[in-house]
């Protein structure tokens, strides 16, 4: 017996080695040799030399990486908006009508497009003379045309409205799933109990979802915070630092100013701020189990 | 009668959800078919006048589509067989073997999310240069080859397969890697399409990680290349609606035609 657990465990790391190889390389090494390089001043053009904890003085002392994180924290508020609107979509596609597999795939397919083509329709709908002004000045929403990206005050939000865009469908299918879940029988009984359709929903349909809520909020506070692409391609953290969310503000310091320590450092930071979020969410969902596998 | 008038709401909604969803992608198409330069008419040209395809063909004579294209699918092959290859094999013990150390497995391969994938970039840069895989395809697909997801994603589908066939091989004296290519793989069939469904996807849309890796635009993919054109021909609208419409085409194909796997595929990486 304990000669056959012993060949199994072997047989085990031997399966798994590759590809545990290449997690090492490519996914575990990153994070640990981002401890020693956050401690120097490594850069390309430069010496390299030990510094200790000044990238982490410099840190909190950087009126750009301050402002990023707090973009950054602001992009979070995109979470609850999402999970809301994705739900009830999900709901809606869930009822028992025909065509909806058509329009299942209609809501998915910004999930599968990527991010630059979005950011590029986007950019032209949004533009001055783009269809979005005319509509709106039109309908007499506004008074006058918005440069949506080119304005300080609503850059950012007009970034998170596109994440949350792309990102419906995605959540809608993950929530699709946990309500074809839920035996029918569940909704008979509230039903002959005399509930209607929003009681339905809050009573039986929500407390049901909850692992799922717990698990799509997990992977959108953790992609909110990570936000890169779209930010990247459309304002580049700009007008002034109105969009710079962290992400994007590490990726200028290391791969456009190659100031991979002080970029490692503040990376460390927010990773210590994404594990602390995902933590809150957790406890905020206490009762849920997250089932991630 | 209150059932159809349900029926009716659902509808609506259903509908302007859709245009809501679709109606950029529907206004790109249109704008790619615009001839000339209509779309900068004030107020802004929604339908065109008349339909014409001198913007796909102009943009495919100005831009190396053929090469882009290739350049994309050798990238995305390499990405999907790496990964299928590699997530099954470190799967599979997860789900099936009992050893000591599967937990601690467990909990890195979860913790690996917290890092933001710019840090991780700057680190992959330096490793890619130490390889000295700069400017190679190997350098574009070799950090994304393995992903922990995929890996969640191939475990749920091997823990469905009943342990009677591991069983079987044994007692037939098969080895562990003969019954898991043999007897295991060919159950888990489904499971690879999605995995290998959503690299396609993730494949064919990187575009970052290309530029920062490659030095050549000639061996950009696609939706590097997109980001290039853009940059040059901001004024001509056509073109570039052409050419974004050139590159989501296949990928929307794509899904379209397996959607059923690749939905059920995702909703199951989080079954309850």
């Amino acid at each position: 017996m304990y000669k056959a657990i012993r060949s199994e465990s072997f047989a085990a790391w031997a399966f798994m080695a590759p590809g545990l190889l290449f997690l090492a390389v490519f996914t575990f090494w990153p994070i640990i040799y981002g401890i020693p390089l956050s401690l120097t001043d490594y850069s390309v053009i430069t010496e390299t030399h030990f510094v200790g904890l000044d990238n982490f003085t410099r840190a909190f002392q950087d009126h750009n990486f301050l402002i990023s994180l707090w973009n950054s924290l602001v992009y979070v508020l995109v979470v609850p908006v999402i999970q809301i609107i994705s739900i009830l979509m999900a709901i809606l596609v869930n009822s028992r009508i025909s065509g909806l597999k058509m329009f299942r795939a209609a809501y998915y397919i910004p999930v599968v497009t990527s991010m630059v083509a979005v950011a590029l329709i986007w950019s032209w709908l949004l533009g001055n003379n783009g269809v979005v002004n005319y509509l709106l000045l039109k309908v007499g929403i506004l008074s006058e045309q918005v440069s949506w990206l080119s304005t300080s005050s609503t850059a950012l939000y007009v970034l998170m409205f596109i994440t949350m865009w792309k990102g419906l469908g995605y959540y809608m299918m993950l929530y699709l799933a946990g309500l074809q879940n839920i035996p029918a029988d569940l909704y008979e009984a509230a039903r002959v109990d005399g509930a209607g359709p929003l009681r339905l929903i809050v009573h039986v349909t929500l407390p049901l979802l909850r692992p799922h809520i717990l698990f799509c909020t997990v992977i959108s506070v953790m992609g909110a915070v990570r936000v890169f692409d779209e930010v990247y391609i459309l304002t580049k953290g700009g007008p002034g630092t109105s969009t710079l969310t962290s992400s994007v503000y590490i990726f200028q310091k290391g791969l456009e100013q190659f100031n991979f320590g002080y970029a490692s450092a503040l990376g460390l930071i927010v990773s210590v701020m994404i594990a602390a979020l995902s933590v809150l969410v957790f406890r905020l969902n206490r009762k849920g189990g997250v089932n991630t596998y | 009668m209150k059932k159809g008038l349900r029926h009716l709401i659902i509808y609506v909604l259903l509908i302007l959800l859709a245009l809501f969803m679709m109606g950029p992608f529907l206004w790109l198409l249109s704008v790619s078919l615009m001839p000339g330069r209509n779309v900068f008419a004030n107020p802004p040209a929604i339908l065109p006048t008349f339909i014409a395809f001198d913007n796909y063909v102009q943009v495919w004579e100005f831009m190396d589509f053929p090469r882009y294209i290739i350049n994309t699918v050798v990238i995305t092959l390499l990405g999907v067989v790496f990964n299928i290859f590699l997530s099954c094999l470190t799967a599979y013990p997860l789900a099936t073997f009992r050893f000591k150390g599967r937990n601690l497995v467990f909990t890195l391969l979860i913790s690996t999310m917290i890092i933001p994938s710019a840090t991780a970039m700057i680190v992959h840069y330096l490793t890619i240069q130490a390889f000295h895989l700069g400017n190679t395809f190997l350098g574009v697909v070799l950090p994304a080859a393995v992903s922990v997801f995929n890996i969640f994603l191939m475990r749920q589908t091997f823990l469905g397969i009943p342990t009677d066939i591991r069983d079987s091989g044994k007692m037939d004296g098969a080895s562990e890697f003969r019954i898991f290519v043999q007897l295991v793989m060919p159950l888990v069939k489904p499971g690879v399409a999605v995995i290998g469904l959503l690299e396609v996807m993730a494949f064919w849309n990187n575009f970052l990680w290309p530029i920062v890796v490659l030095d050549d635009p000639q061996k950009y993919p696609l939706a590097a290349a997109l980001t290039y054109l853009n940059g040059q021909f901001s004024y001509n609208f056509g073109w570039i609606a052409a050419g974004t419409m050139i590159s989501v085409l296949p990928i929307i194909i794509v899904f379209l035609f397996t959607q059923k796997y690749y939905m059920e595929g995702i909703a199951g990486a989080i079954k309850g």
